[in-house]
Order: structure tokens, then sequence, then C-alpha cells
């Protein structure tokens, strides 16, 4: 199977790259009518699956289960959780023929097994759902021509999923068709209804195409998201450890700093998160992660090229045909970091201690935010993409790591996104070292205010803040944001 | 011997209110005191001020006994529960429990009460007794999250009794408690007291622990000595008139608002709900008891459109069967509800102008922007609750009486159908209790339909007519023609 966006030619690659519609509301008006009475078939019952599941029915749609016979016979975890929640679940063989739609939510690494599994057990003119493109884009899977191929990608975990939709709201969820596989043209109002289905119309739908949504959703998770606030967590720890910081005050202010840094991300982008410190620690941050920025910006670009060139997918799948080598061996790493093997001590940390003390994972996150953001723009991806792909996602993830570090976020995301983190926090940590070695405790883990009169030079002052307050991130962020009419403060430790 | 508590001139000020007022209380050793009064005079924050949860200005000496051999310690018991899942955070839902899920989130009471042994170096042998006293040991290996409200504050009193501190300040002892556990309580709290524990209980129920001997109020901010609760402040208040917009009868789109038959609730081995028959007519007054444990919540959730299992029972509500294409947006339209666990997993970051609204769309917390006859109504809503001042408030910043107030108008503002109102006045004065049922009885007289769950006679509504009472999961009493008066009589 060749890799799809390369058989592209350079127009329609384009043209499927610059994808990225906010939905108005009025669109959503049918509410869930496109699929009523539809047989809606989903394969496998994780965390998204079960979750997905759950909201659906309780949208009135018909909703079962397929699993591998193995897992129904074995009756596996996935076979429990359908059953006990009074789904009917059957074998591939029992229950595609019947669906109208089949919703594959099983991991990403899964897809080939399972689609060239269930492809010829579907019935003619029926749809196929997908959370992730990976398979259609990058491994280039055909699907048979009379099938309509939809994407329904939720940006957040099942269990929020299911949490925001009982609470009457959603989250915000990104829908896309796959134009070679749309004969009868329903296929948007299909993913609309879908939408509607798990509460995402009321936080907000993006309409993108399986190419935006691959090459965004990896360069994301990659750069930003997982790997520098891996990377960033790692640096922070030993250089507060290095310099004599109570280790167990360390391990604190890493694992629940970020989440609390990002909250002010969540509600103001890089503003409103940069406007939490002094004066004098933002201009600090403002210098320190515009260095950064000129740092990784190639590295940026290195892993932004791979993507879109394909030579990462070709890698990771390497790596998988290896029986996973290289990720089981980063993981094991990962595990193995004195960040990850000291406690949190049992010291109170206030909310505003979490930025004075830990000024350095404020421009860690400005620089990856921005620099993340810039690379994909800059690669032909549009800005709200973009800015979900990056801004939007990071506090989601720092929630992880403040429930259980490193390991926790690693065991949440998908293998592909795990193996694209240890792949920039390899490469990433060597190219920073020259940096750490300038770095000092009042950028991390001691007031930066300390000892300092607080007084700054006025011109420069107003030329951070305007540098900080019109970058393009900011402008997309505050209109998307708005948009997005509420949104959950999360509960700090 | 010095008093086990001396507080002098003791100042406390909330945003512009000031709330105690030079307060001075000295409990001598032996002394167990009730502390009652309204809701939102302060009962709570002195106990925190006490307990060195919270902070205020003045004078507060605590002298252990250093001959005992109880922990020289003061423990508050919070009137409101609190669980972590096994990660650290509380990230729970309101209808999470319903939902069976492979991946464990919370501990188990087992395990949660070996932690807390360990932590306070207490031996498990000793709760064995607590645990039978309070009928919760079969709970051992049920998760956190499976425990309904009644059975959290259980575990709560657990813990506080196991502990025996020498003084122990317990903040409403008995909300969700059935009326057989309430006596079990007073028993055990009789024993710690006579052990040396000495106890505050923050209520104003009158059935107490032979050992309290001592009463109080907080009036003006000032500690006031009385003589007990017993019926002291009866004044018979005139119900306001209601707003226009309650006063219009629901329009049915059928006469038969639940039927149930033989539904079964089981979660694995564990029966939860067996061979359940009931319906419920338009405009019919049902009480709905039972001991903690016995199935109300799962039953009334299975009504609310929150029970995963409710597509697996012959269920009809409001004329249509169950699982036949309706969401459960469609079901929630035609109810108003509320139940101590909807009220603990409502959003704590909405003000009470906010929560009131949110009752139109039936989310927790508001998404939408209200038409400006429907902000009316909320706006006239809380003048009739007189929560006018606090309207602009984060909920979770005022008394629990009043958030429950704020909650119960968020129940009653689309005017529904149905009612479901469980355990509504926990946590209310008995002012505030008899006020809303008598507004219960008036929304009643326009033909509202009612599922009421109340442990207490005399603190119900009048209007109720029919009676379903659950027993281990099985109706064993379903009555048509039940009347209060009847009852009392």
């Amino acid at each position: 199977m060749a890799n799809y966006f390369n058989t592209l030619p350079l127009r329609e690659k384009l043209n499927q790259l610059g994808v990225c519609d906010f939905m108005d509301s009025s669109e959503f008006l049918d509410g869930v009518n496109a699929l009523k009475g539809k047989k809606l078939v989903i394969v496998g019952c994780g965390a998204q699956g079960l979750n997905q599941g759950l909201n659906l029915r309780d949208s009135g749609l018909d909703v079962s289960y397929t699993l591998r016979a193995e897992a129904i016979e074995g009756k596996r975890d996935s076979w429990k959780n359908a059953t006990e929640n009074n789904f009917k679940v059957g074998t591939y063989e029992e229950l595609i023929p019947t669906a109208d739609v089949v919703i594959n939510l099983t991991p990403d690494k899964q897809h080939t097994a399972v689609v060239s599994a269930i492809m010829p057990l579907m019935k003619e003119g029926a749809t196929l759902s997908y959370s992730h493109g990976f398979n259609i884009v990058e491994e280039g899977t055909q699907i048979r021509k009379d099938l309509t191929v939809i994407m329904v990608a939720p940006k957040c975990p099942g269990s929020e999923v299911r949490a925001e939709y009982v609470r009457g709201f959603g989250v915000p969820t990104l829908i896309a068709v796959h134009p070679e596989n749309d004969p009868q043209g329903k296929g948007l109002a299909q993913a609309k209804a879908y939408a509607v289905g798990t509460g995402g119309h009321k936080a907000g739908v993006l309409k993108s195409s399986f190419v935006a949504e691959v090459k965004s959703d990896l360069m994301g998770e990659q750069t930003i998201l997982c790997g520098l606030l891996q990377t960033g967590s790692i640096l922070s720890f030993d250089k507060m450890v290095e310099k004599g910081i109570d280790a167990g005050y360390a391990s604190k202010l890493v694992q629940y700093g970020v989440e609390v840094i990002t909250e002010a991300l969540k509600q103001g982008g890089i503003t409103a998160m940069m406007d939490r410190l002094s004066n004098v620690a933002k201009i600090k941050a403002f210098e320190i992660s515009e260095e950064l920025k000129d740092i990784m910006r190639p590295l940026f670009q290195k892993h932004q090229d791979d993507i879109m060139s394909g030579e990462f997918s070709r890698i990771m799948m390497e790596d998988w045909a290896n029986g996973d080598k290289n990720l089981l061996a980063w993981r094991a790493e990962t595990g193995e970091t004195a960040f990850e093997k000291t406690p949190a001590g049992d010291v109170k940390i206030g909310e505003q201690e979490y930025f004075d003390n830990y000024t350095l994972m404020v421009a860690f996150v400005r620089a990856g935010v921005e620099l993340a953001f810039e690379t994909m723009v800059q690669a032909g991806i549009k800005p709200e993409s973009a800015y979900y792909e990056s801004l939007h996602e990071t506090p989601l993830i720092a929630n992880t790591i403040a429930r259980k570090k490193l390991f926790e976020m690693n065991r949440v995301i998908s293998d592909t996104a795990e193996y694209g983190c240890y792949l920039f926090d390899q490469a990433c940590k060597p190219l920073l070292a020259d940096f750490m070695k300038k770095v000092d405790t009042d950028l991390v883990g001691k007031n930066f205010n300390e000892g300092k009169d607080g007084g700054v030079d006025n011109r420069t002052l107003i030329a951070v803040n305007e540098a900080i307050r019109t970058h393009q991130v900011e402008q997309i962020g505050a209109t998307l944001r708005k948009a997005m009419t509420a949104m959950k403060a999360i509960k700090t430790a | 011997m010095q008093p086990l508590v001396n507080i002098q001139n003791l100042n406390l000020k909330y945003q512009q209110k000031q709330v105690l007022v030079d307060l001075n209380w000295t409990i001598q050793h032996g002394e167990n005191w009730q502390l009652g009064g309204v809701s939102g005079s302060g009962k709570t924050s002195l106990a925190k001020i006490i307990a060195r949860k919270q902070t205020a200005i003045g004078d507060v000496k605590i002298n252990f006994n250093t001959a005992s051999e109880l922990p020289a310690e003061v423990l508050f018991v919070e009137s409101w529960y609190q669980f972590k899942n096994v990660e650290g955070v509380a990230n729970f839902y309101y209808q999470q429990r319903y939902t069976s899920q492979q991946a464990k989130n919370s501990l188990t009471v087992h395990a949660e009460l070996v932690s807390y042994g360990k932590e306070n170096n207490l031996h498990l042998d000793q709760v064995e007794p607590i645990l039978e006293a309070l009928n919760f040991s079969t709970f051992a290996s049920s998760q956190l999250i499976e425990l309904s409200s009644g059975e959290h504050k259980k575990l709560q009193l657990v813990k506080a009794l196991w502990l025996k501190p020498q003084l122990l300040i317990i903040d409403q002892p008995y909300t969700g408690l059935d009326v057989a556990s309430r006596k079990s309580l007073n028993i055990l709290l009789d024993k710690a007291a006579a052990a040396g524990v000495q106890l505050i209980l923050i209520c104003n129920d009158t059935a107490l622990p032979t050992s309290i001997n001592r009463f109080a109020e907080i009036k003006d901010g000032k500690l006031v000595a009385v003589d007990s609760f017993e019926r002291s402040s009866h004044t018979e208040n005139r119900l306001k008139e209601i707003p226009d917009f309650l006063k219009q009868s629901p329009l049915y789109s059928s006469q038969n608002i639940v039927k149930m038959v033989d539904v079964n609730i089981s979660y694995g081995e564990k029966q939860v709900l067996k061979n359940i028959n009931w319906e419920v007519k338009a405009g019919e007054k049902w009480l709905l008891q039972g001991h903690n444990g016995s199935g109300k919540s799962t039953l009334l959730s299975l009504i609310n459109g929150d029970h995963p299992q409710s597509y697996a029972n012959e269920l009809y509500l409001f004329g249509n069967k169950r699982g036949s294409g309706e969401s459960i947006w469609d079901i929630k339209k035609r109810i108003g509800l509320i139940s101590p666990e909807f009220h603990w997993y409502f959003d704590a970051s909405a003000t009470v102008w906010q929560s009131i609204a949110s009752g139109f769309y039936d989310s927790v917390g508001l998404f939408q922007q209200l038409p400006y006859s429907k902000a009316a109504q909320v706006d006239e809503l809380i003048e009739y609750f007189a929560l006018t001042e606090s309207k602009n408030e984060l909920l979770n910043h005022l008394p629990l009486g009043k958030q429950r107030m704020v909650l119960l108008a968020r129940t009653i503002i689309k005017n529904p159908e149905l009612l479901i109102l469980d355990e509504p006045c926990q946590g209310l004065d008995q002012q505030q209790t008899q006020h809303f049922n008598q507004l219960v009885d008036a929304l009643c007289a326009n033909g509202m339909t009612v599922i009421y769950v109340g442990h207490f006679e005399s603190q119900l509504p009048k209007s109720l007519t029919h009676k379903l009472v659950l027993s281990q999961g099985e109706a064993i009493e379903n009555t048509k023609a039940y009347t209060i008066q009847k009852e009392l009589a």
C-alpha cells in the first residue's frame, strides 16, 4: 500500500491540507436524523469505543459492538464493558453485514488488520467511520468504492467525551469525509449527525480532511504536546536536583506545574499565561523562549518535513514490524528517569507559586506552542487546525502528567503519539544541553522575583507584550475560544 | 482543669459580611454540644476555625487532656464527603457509578479503610463492630464511586468513630441516613462519648444521642446558649404567592408517566433491583422510601435516563418504551430532578443565576444564552427564593443550605411534568424545609406529578397520596391513597 498523500498531485495535496472550517451551530439543526434508525456497529470497546457508544445510544441511536472472536470467548475487558452496559455484542461475521455504519475505534496499529477483516463483510453502500486518518493517509489503505468513509474525532480522552455529554455539553470534535469514498454524497450529513450524537456540536465542530487531520495531529503530538512537555519536565527536574532543591518539592512542582500553568493558557492563550508572571519574569520568560525557539526551530521543521514526506510513518511502521523494539526501549527508559521515580513531596505549593517558581516551563510552553503553530502553518495547514493541535490540546495533555507523571501521559496517548514523543525527546535533550547549562534556580525551583526590585523598562515591556499579543496563534485562538462557549476549570491538587 | 475549648472574641468576615462578631465559647470537659440554628449563620465556619481548617481573628485555645489515651486531635467531619480516584483526582460525574467500566477508577471501601488505618495507627479489628453497627460491612469490596450519598456519609462516620479524637465535630451527622442508621449512630456516639470523646454536632435534629447535654445557636454572629431545639422555632410561615409561570398545569402528552414491568438491575452478582412493577400516572404524588442501599437512587436513575441498564428492561417513560429512539434529553426535558448526589456533582464554577438557568436545558452548568422571557423567569424565581443578593456568587461559595435552595429553584424553573425530589431538604433548616414543602404542595395543586424521597414523616409535603417502599431492591409496599395525615395519626 502506498502512502495516500504522496500519490496526490501537489495541487490536491495543498487542497486537502488546507481544509479546516469552524462550523456554525445552524449546521446541526437536523440533529441525529441522518443516522436515526440506522444500525451503528462499533468495532472495539475500550475507552473511546465504550464512551462514544454510550453517548450515541443515549442520543436515541441503535448501537451495538463487534469484537474479535477471541475477545468474546475470553470474556475480555472490552466484552465486559459492552455486555455489562447492555449492548448487543457479536463477532464480525454476525454484526458487520447488518451494519449501516461501522465505527472503527480500535488502536491505530490494528487498523490495517481490522479494516481488511471487516471490509469484505460490509454491506453494499454502507459507511466506515474512523477517529483518526493514519490508516487511510499514511498506510494508504484502499476502501471499497461503494463504501462511504468518514472521520469523527472528539479531541478528548474517552472518559471526558462521556462526562461532558452527560452534563449537557460535549467536547470539540473534528469531522471529515474522505474524497475518494463518498459515492452517495451522504458522508458529511452522517458525520454531522454522529457529532451531534456524541454531543460534540455543543462544544464546536471543525470540518477538516483526513490529510489535514493526520499531518497536523502527528506534528502536534510529537512536538509541543507530548515531546516538549516530556523533555521540559525531565530537564527541569534534573536541574533542580542538581542545584540542591529538595527532590520531593521538585517532583511536585514539575508534576502539577505544567497543569496549573497551561490552565491559564486554556482560558486566555499565551497572553494569559505570560500575564500571570511579574513584569520582570515575563520579560525574562520572553527572552529565553525566543532563544528556545531559535534552538529548536530546525528540530520542529525536521519533524514536520518527515511527517509530510511520510518518512516518519515509514520508520514507525518499521518499528511495528520489529516488535516495537524502539518504542518499548524508550518507554522503559522514561520509566527509569529520576523525575518518574521521585514521589511528589508532601508540600503545599500555591497556585501563583507554580508560575513564579517554574518560569522555565512557561518559557518552554510559549516556545513550543508558537513553534508548532508556526511550523504547521508554514507547511500549509490552516491556522484553525494548527491551533487545535498545539495550544488547545496542551492543557489536556498537561492534565495527564498531573495525574501520574509521564508514565500516565504516555499510557493515555496513542502508541503513535508515544512513539513520536520519544523520537522528539531523544533529539531535543542533547540540543538543549548548552542552554540548560546557563539555567539557574531563579528560573526553576525558586521564586524568580526574589531579590529583584521588580522594575522594568517601559519600552521593553510594551514591545514584549506586543510581540506576545499579536502572534497569529493568539488571534485565531481568541476567535475559536469565544466560539467554544464553556470551558471547565481543572481542579488542582 | 482547663476547658477543652476556650474561644475569646472571635471575628470572621466573609466578603463584606461580618459572620462572627466577638464570639465567645467555652467547652468544659464532659460537655457535648449541639450547635443549631439557621442556615448561613456561621456554624460550619466556626467548626472549621476550631479544627484549624480556617483562620479568623481572635483567640482559640484547645487544651487536650494529656492523661487521655485518645488522640489529642480535633476531627472535623465535613457535611460533604470527598473521594479521589486511584490517580488522586476527583474528576467524577453524576451518572458514572451506573456505568460498568473495566478500568477501575476508585479505591474499594476496604482499601480506603486500610490506608486510613495505616495513616492513623488504628487496628482493623476495631473498625469491624462499627461497620456492623451501621450495617456497612457488606460494602467492603465496593468501589468508592459506587457508593450512594448515604453510604459515603456512613464511611465518613465510620472513620471518625474509629479514630476517636478528643474532640469530634460532625457537620450534619444525619444527612442521608435512614431511620435505623440514625439510631445506631446515636448509640455509637454515646459509646464514644463514654470513652472520652467530646462531641459537637452541627444540626437541627431533635433525636440526638443522650450524651448531648448543651445546646447553642449562632445569632448575629454570637453564640447563644439555648435549652434545646425541641420544636423551638415553630413559626407557621405563610407561603408567598408562587410566580405565575409556575401556576400553569403541565401539558401531559400521556397519562402514563412511568411504567416498569419486572425491572431487574444487577452489577455482576449483586442484584440492586428485583422484579419491580410500578406505575406512576399523571398527577400522582408518590412518596418513595427505603433504607440506605435499598435501591431508591437506582430506581430514580432509570426514570431520569441516567442508567445504561434501562435499555435492557421493560420500561415506559411518558408513554414511550425506553430505547425506542428517544434521547435522554427528550426524557430529561420533562423532569425536574434533585438529589444529594446531583448536588455533589454539580458544576462548581457556575454562579447562582447560571445554576438556576441551566434547569431550562437540563445541563450541569449553563452553556447557552437565555431568551429574554426565560431570563426574566430566572430573576423572578431568584427573587421568590430570596436569593437576589447572591445571584452572581459562585454556587460553591454559599453555605450548603443555600446551595440546596438554588438547586431546588433549578429543579422547578421549567415547570416540568414530573418532579423527582430525592431528599430535597437535606441540609436545610426547619424553616427552609417547611417553606419548600409548602411550595411543593402549591405545585402539586396545579397537577404536577411528584416522586418524593424522604425518611421522616414530619418533614414531608402534605400532598403525597401514594407510597412505594423498597427493601433490598424489592418493592415491599405499593400503596395508593396514602396520606401523611393518616400516617401521623
